[in-house]
């Protein structure tokens, strides 16, 4: 036997209520493991690089800017690649199957996110082939049932052709996986030679540039450097790293992470609140026992230890099942959704479970440090 | 091994006093108490309720402090050591037998046995071993993995005892070891005591109201109102 066996034996002496605890702790942790992916997934903000710079109207993000910014903007000394875009946001077959084509040139974008997208020199040469080869997303794949060599149409929510159509018709040369899994996948790569050819308006024009600076360049500095070049242009700009630019489109509809952090908080709080009681009245029940562990020579420190570790096993055991039930539900779950459960998640998870296990644990544990014996003896 | 009654005082409270607050009141329970106990003696301390015995087990057991006066046991002054010192002076050198037994209903035999022995360096195997080789010596072979709740009240003061043995004290305090029992499970403990004095030489000190009991104490001591007023001596 050893501390931790009789911290667990202490545990687990009333088991219908250290099991209601258990599940507690473990529904808490489902809910955040489940929200801490979504955050992490979804937005693809974690995956998305605070280096590489985007470089977009400041009138908005629907707002075109001129092919030519990109000459002044590479001859900035600190940058070390330069892509361009437009996007095609659409469907493909039912209105519900909504898609997004980043119409880019492909060897630049493979200079500046072919490492973080996972695009292979085979998967370059596909795109190559023909003007209207696609790229497709693992997870967007995925979530459609995309496949290599398939030919797809996409009808564009804004973008015509200049016959006035607005589909596009594409084959699938390959599909990219991403860098790891909380790249975000869920988007097509096409050519913008292809669309910029064919589409009625603003030719010439991009919805974006993708700045990589140089490794010892300051991103911060170059963003600054880049947006004064072009203050007092027609078109300004308003250069954002990709991650705070995927962050400030999302906090367009809602600031989800505020929204769970609100919703964990809530949850964690509650649960703290549940265990202190429990483990508080769990400890003074106990009172004569600890009494008879200090007679036996348990220092208060000993017994201290010994409360705390009971809370901890209780949190351990709680937040384990609850950690990987969301993992579960993540792998189940529809590659549509972007939950992505990283290893981020999971050390923030242990963190908070040492730290709660910790907390609901130290005010019965002071409580039995301070309990006298003689006091302790008088609880039977 | 033989009795050997070494006559250099191991217990000495010289001067000791030692009151109660109740209700806002002082209760003195011992005013200049002295006493000096040999090391190897077996000694029963009987009173009436409130006359002081389990203030003073208390004491010498290093869980209560006197107010004044000095207690030394062996080589230690209980009254001059912290919480802290006490608690490990109990886990290296004394050993506790109550009347309850207040074994741990979580923990199978062996597991209340070995709880003294996870304070000390010991390995896995050596607590073990030392386990077996207690509960051998109080009659429970092959009862190792029984719960408390499940023994009689003689075998649970059994557990007691090879608890309280295990880290092998020279000190036994023994708070109405038998006051829970019948008289056959008893007078059992009672030899087991009397062994553990002659054979094993712990000096045990064993607070009872029970006369027959104080017959197996090679001295006893009565308690009233804070002080000794009989001796008797049992003949050898």
């Amino acid at each position: 036997m050893t501390f931790l066996d009789l911290a667990r034996k202490n545990a687990w002496r009333k088991p219908l209520r250290t099991a209601l605890l258990v599940i507690c702790i473990a529904v808490a942790f489902l809910i955040y493991g489940l929200t801490a992916s979504f955050v992490n997934g979804s937005q693809g903000a974690s995956g998305a690089s605070d280096d590489i710079l985007g470089v977009m109207s400041a009138a908005g993000r629907t707002q075109p800017l001129p092919i030519s910014y990109m000459n002044r903007i590479e001859g900035d000394p600190d940058v070390a690649a330069l892509n361009y875009m437009i996007r095609l946001r659409g469907f493909v077959v039912a209105e519900k199957n909504v898609v997004s084509v980043s119409a880019v040139d492909p060897q630049r974008v493979m200079e500046v996110s072919g490492k973080e997208l996972g695009l292979t020199p085979q998967l370059l040469d596909a795109l190559n082939l023909q003007r209207d080869k696609v790229l497709v997303g693992r997870a967007l794949a995925d979530a459609q049932g995309l496949q290599v060599g398939q030919n797809i149409t996409v009808t564009g929510f804004d973008l015509a052709r200049q016959d006035g159509s607005r589909n596009w018709s594409f084959g699938i040369a390959g599909i990219f996986d991403g860098e790891n899994a909380s790249t975000d996948t869920y988007f097509m790569l096409g050519r913008y030679d292809y669309l910029n050819a064919a589409r009625a308006r603003n030719r010439d024009t991009v919805d974006a540039f993708v700045v990589r600076p140089k490794v010892s360049a300051s991103a911060g500095e170059l963003a600054v450097r880049i947006d004064q070049m072009f203050a007092n242009s027609a078109a300004p700009t308003r250069t954002q790293s990709e991650k705070q630019f995927l962050e400030a489109f999302l906090r367009q509809y809602a600031d989800v992470g505020l929204i769970v952090d609100l919703v964990v908080s809530a949850a964690f709080i509650t649960l703290l609140m549940i265990v202190i009681n429990t483990m508080v009245f769990a400890v003074r029940e106990r009172t004569f026992e600890i009494g008879v562990l200090k007679a036996l020579g348990f220092s208060g420190m000993q017994v201290m230890l010994l409360v705390l570790g009971e809370t901890l096993f209780v949190f351990a055991v709680g937040g384990s099942i609850g950690l990987v039930l969301a993992k579960l539900l993540v792998a189940i779950s529809d590659p549509a959704l972007g939950l992505v459960f990283s290893m981020p998640v999971l050390a923030k998870a242990l963190a908070i479970i040492a730290f709660l296990g910790l907390a609901t644990g130290a005010l019965p544990a002071f409580n039995a440090l301070r309990t006298p014996v003689i006091v302790a003896f008088r609880g039977r | 091994m033989t009795s050997s009654l070494n006559h250099d005082p191991y217990i000495s409270l010289s001067k000791i006093t030692k009151g109660y607050k109740i209700s806002g009141d002082d209760v003195p329970i011992f005013s200049n108490l002295d006493l000096e106990i040999p090391g190897g003696d077996f000694v029963a301390i009987m009173g009436p309720s409130g006359s002081g015995k389990s203030t003073l087990l208390n004491m010498l057991a290093g869980i209560d402090r006197p107010d004044t006066g000095s207690l030394r046991i062996g080589t230690s002054r209980l009254d001059q050591m912290s919480e802290a010192a006490r608690a490990s002076w109990r886990a290296h050198f004394m050993g506790i037998i109550f009347q309850f037994y207040n074994l741990l209903p979580m923990l199978n035999v062996a597991e209340n046995v070995e709880l003294p022995l996870l304070l000390k360096p010991l390995s896995a195997k050596e607590r073990r071993s030392r386990v077996e080789k207690v509960l051998d010596l109080v009659g429970l072979t092959g009862r190792a993995r029984q719960y408390p709740k499940l023994m009689s009240g003689g075998q649970q003061q059994r557990v007691g005892i090879a608890r309280a043995i295990v880290s092998d004290p020279a000190l036994l305090l023994c708070d109405e070891p038998t006051g829970d029992l019948d008289r056959k499970s008893a007078d059992e403990v009672l030899e087991m005591l009397r062994f553990l004095n002659r054979e094993l030489g712990k000096t045990i000190i064993m607070v009872t109201h029970d006369p027959q009991a104080a017959l197996y104490a090679k001295r006893t001591l009565h308690l009233d109102k804070g002080n000794f007023v009989e001796e008797r001596r049992a003949a050898l």
